[in-house]
């Protein structure tokens, strides 16, 4: 027979533990719902520099022999892996980690891999094995434009210098708050762009200016493409996280309810075990008085 | 005409304007109604927008007033002018 004391110390553990992560629960609902604001407010942005940016590199005449676009012959790679700061958020930070592995055997074997780590959680995982390239983990204190746009640069200036042949980043992309998706994308070399006959046409109907030139504009619009494909990734990858660790939480929170109760019948079942197992030696006594 | 404000963080302005003026990289230039379709990089000034102009109160304090016009500095940017509307990417 269970210890009455013991089962209602776990009984105490076990509910103090729910109410950790209900609350954690809660929190993360908040934060998921300004997080996925923040999604929607930067599409306008996003969506119209692609547009831009499509149509005049579709209608280009000739090559546009963008720096960005120089491909080379795979040597060296720069993985930059988004992840969480904190843990317990399932399975969030482990599906990164297990790309990266898969990574380093598959796409890019043979290839001299060094990481640039956005999150601790990767920053943990790449710090063991290879050469860290940098760890841009403080950037979740505060998520603005103007950070990314400088670890972008930094991106940039790393393939220009021809420091890395190619650049990808791996995230968490967002699709609901119970679903994330693994994404790896190229960042640079940047992939180059189809010529599109019916744009051709059409800006010519449309007889469209450009001030300055169409290659300037592009030159000026490459970068800030690139600092919104980073700034997407982070956003999404945040979101994911609160996402991941909501769904976490209430699981949880879910299995310590379930426990509890379960511990709970045991508690009960061994209280009327004890009172029972009592009156019976009373009886016994009184009987053996009697006697 | 048309005119919209959008930054990578959020959307500041949206709605309808008499005409709107803004710092291009060959100089400042003000487009009216049913202007040619144009793609122009910006530079650092002022987009000055003509007519009645009704702010979100959040994004208010971004926007100066003066003299009829509503401006807001940016720091660089691109412009996309189309089927009479105006689309301002500012950074």
């Amino acid at each position: 027979m269970a210890n009455l004391k013991e089962i209602r110390n776990r009984i105490s553990s076990v509910s103090s533990t729910m109410q950790i992560t209900s609350a954690m629960k809660m929190v993360s609902a908040a934060k998921l719902k300004k997080a996925q604001d923040a999604i929607t407010a930067m599409r306008p942005y996003s969506d119209k520099l692609t547009e831009i940016l499509q149509s005049l590199s579709s209608t280009m005449e000739g090559d546009a022999g963008s720096k960005f676009a120089e491909q080379r012959e795979v040597n060296k790679a720069l993985v930059v892996a988004i992840t969480s700061n904190r843990g317990l958020a399932g399975a969030f930070n482990s599906n990164i980690i297990k790309e990266l592995t898969r990574l380093n055997q598959e796409e890019l074997k043979g290839v001299a891999v060094s990481y640039m780590a956005i999150g601790k959680k990767a920053n943990d995982f790449v710090s063991k094995a290879s050469p860290v390239q940098s760890n841009k983990s403080d950037l979740f204190d505060d998520i603005s434009y103007d950070n990314v746009a400088v670890i972008a640069e930094e991106l940039m200036e790393l393939f220009v210098t021809g420091e890395f042949d190619k650049i990808v980043i791996v995230y968490n992309s967002f699709k609901n708050a119970a679903t994330q998706i693994v994404r790896t994308e190229d960042f640079l070399p940047l992939k180059p762009v189809a010529k599109d006959e019916e744009a051709i046409q059409e800006q010519k109907e449309l007889d469209y200016i450009f001030e300055p030139s169409k290659e300037e504009i592009i030159e000026e619009l490459i970068p800030k493409s690139l600092k919104m494909q980073l700034y997407k990734g982070v956003r999404d990858s945040w979101a994911s996280e609160h996402g991941a660790r909501m769904t976490a939480m209430h699981k949880a929170t879910d299995n310590a309810t379930e426990l509890r109760d379960q511990l709970k019948l045991t508690y009960n079942k061994a209280r009327q075990a004890a009172i029972t197992n009592e009156i019976l030696e009373i009886v016994g006594g009184a009987e053996a008085l009697n006697n | 005409m048309i005119l919209e404000i959008v930054t990578p963080e959020l959307t500041l302005f949206k709605g309808e304007v008499e005409s709107v003026s803004v710092p291009g990289i060959n100089g400042q230039f003000q487009m009216l109604d049913n202007h040619a379709p144009v793609v122009s990089l910006l530079s650092k000034g002022a987009v000055k927008i003509f007519g009645n102009v009704v702010l979100d109160k959040a994004n208010a304090a971004l926007f100066t007033k003066e003299d009829g016009t509503t401006n807001f500095a940016i720091t660089g940017g691109v412009l996309e002018m189309k089927d009479n509307k105006a689309i301002v990417l500012a950074d």
